[in-house]
């Protein structure tokens, strides 16, 4: 882990409409770590993580406010692209949403728009090597021209990963990327992010408190749109500060 | 530690009925040091036999504890405060548990003393030393029980005392084995005893931080002055 800081947010407030969703949040994000969002359903880590690539920009009821920034620059100054944005920030959703394209295609769109391959030898590597750490190159080598749309819901989380990681993002956010996978799966999805982290700057969102404690460094957990407690994930599950993050790890009624 | 119920009520009874476990572990510990000392006191060797039989009962329960933990944490994946507790209920589980064979240890050597004449002064200053560290072994686990950090903070410097007391009374032995080298066989018994004894309050010192770390989630420092200069003495003034 490096001490650099990758991303950091200051007073972010995030509106649906009338919802406030996130309540001036304050977090500062490592760089080469995987940080982990835990908490109730609802209480905004989705929203958070959409922040900091301005997926949210995409939700027209959505507002947000405050100061994010990626190695200090403000990702929401009028001059950043949020398209290149992305390309530096990827992400994995919650729900696995495949391009209705082959799977080739699924990953190879985006080295292929950022001219990443100099030729079809060089894409066709970086297919194999991306499907190859999503741990899902055996399912589908014999299958790369079919539609990515029919594969199974935990096989498309898993395209959805290995298209994330083969434009070689700064950072990555996922989004619950286990929820559908089998223990097999899931186990060589988090050894994936522990791979990533030599590298990149990953952040996780999960339900899972145990993967929360196995993958991540640091652990934020939030409440009603608040980032009640955050830090060093092996303090976070031994010794919490907040009552409200004590009784949410340890299964206990709030 | 959390007052509030677990969303899966079957892990707030595991929880309860593995620390259950503790205290009654503690109770017949307790006893144990007390009918141990009380047969060493009365040349008693019937009861310093009942010591060694119930020992089996005390060994019996730690591992009924290991297992009920290894249970726990296999199905509950405990966290922040659950996870001190299965901890502490494991430690806290072996501290009673070598506590216990002390006792069982001072009742066999009971039954070799009861047929040596006795070692003048020594009865007295076993007994103060007993129960003293019996005391402690009460208040961490009333501390345990209550979480009360200060109590357990309290008994933790108690322990000095108890590593003076097993000083002076080494410095006696050496003294009565160098007056009459007849006294040898017996002050050996009763220096293992003493030892013994002493190591008890280690113990008893050892619960009681973990009493702390249960409720703190830090060890306390070790400030503790250790009493026990036995290990650099080559004569009776010395230690
Ligand atoms: N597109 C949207 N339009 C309106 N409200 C939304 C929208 N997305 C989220 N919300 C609201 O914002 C709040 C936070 O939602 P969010 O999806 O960030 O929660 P979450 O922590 O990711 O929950 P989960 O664990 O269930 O995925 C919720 O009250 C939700 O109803
Ligand atoms: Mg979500």
């Amino acid at each position: 882990m490096s001490d650099e800081i990758k991303i950091a947010a200051k007073g972010v407030d995030v509106f649906y409409g009338d919802t406030h969703a996130i309540k001036s949040v304050d977090v500062e994000i490592d760089d080469k770590a995987v940080t982990s969002f835990i908490g109730p359903s609802g209480c905004g880590k989705s929203t958070f993580l959409r922040c900091i690539n301005r997926m949210n920009d995409t939700i027209d009821v959505c507002r947000v406010t405050g100061d994010i920034r990626l190695e200090g620059q403000d990702i929401y100054d009028k001059d950043v692209d949020p398209v290149q944005l992305r390309a530096r920030v990827g992400m994995v959703f919650q729900k696995p949403n495949p391009f209705p394209k082959s799977i080739y295609e699924n990953v190879a769109y985006g080295p292929k728009i950022h001219g990443l391959a100099k030729d079809k030898t060089e894409l066709d590597e970086i297919v194999e090597k991306s499907l190859r750490r999503a741990a899902i190159w055996d399912e589908v080598k014999d299958r790369l021209d079919q539609p990515g749309t029919g594969l199974s819901g935990g096989q498309q989380q898993r395209l959805c990963i290995g298209r994330a990681i083969a434009t070689a993002p700064e950072v990555l956010l996922m989004d619950e990327p286990c929820s559908a996978l089998d223990p097999i799966a899931t186990a060589q999805v988090e050894e994936l992010i522990d791979e990533l982290r030599a590298s990149y700057t990953v952040v996780i969102v999960t339900h899972s408190m145990q993967q929360a404690a196995r993958v991540s460094q640091k652990t934020a957990f939030f409440h009603l749109g608040e980032l009640v407690e955050y830090g060093e994930t092996d303090r976070i599950f031994t010794n919490p500060v907040d009552s409200r993050t004590e009784s949410y790890i340890t299964g206990r009624i709030g | 530690m959390q007052d509030n119920a677990h969303i899966a009520s079957v892990f707030d009874r595991d929880l309860e009925g593995v620390q259950a476990s503790i205290m009654k572990m503690g109770g017949l510990v307790e006893t144990a040091i007390a009918d141990a000392a009380k047969a060493l006191d009365r040349r008693d060797t019937e009861l310093a036999d009942a010591v060694r039989k119930n020992d089996k009962l005390i060994d019996a329960l730690e591992e009924t504890v290991s297992a009920d933990v290894a249970r726990i944490i296999a199905k509950r994946s405990p966290a922040a405060g659950d996870l001190r507790t299965v901890l502490t209920v494991l430690k806290i589980s072996a501290n009673l548990e070598r506590i216990g064979d002390y006792a069982k240890n001072l009742a066999k050597r009971t039954s070799v003393l009861s047929e040596m004449p006795a070692v003048e002064g020594a009865g007295g200053s076993i007994r103060r030393m007993t129960k003293n560290v019996g005391l402690m072994l009460k208040d961490s686990l009333d501390a345990y029980i209550q979480r009360d950090v200060d109590l357990a903070e309290d008994v933790r410097q108690r322990d000095a005392e108890v590593d003076q007391m097993y000083n002076a009374l080494f410095r006696e032995f050496l003294t009565h084995m160098m007056e009459d080298p007849r006294n040898i066989t017996a002050c050996m018994h009763l220096h293992f005893i003493a030892k013994n004894i002493e190591r008890m309050g280690d113990h008893v010192t050892s619960i009681s931080e973990q009493v702390i770390y249960l409720v703190t989630g830090e060890m306390p420092d070790d400030e503790r002055t250790k009493e026990d200069r036995t290990p650099y003495a080559t004569a009776p003034d010395e230690a």
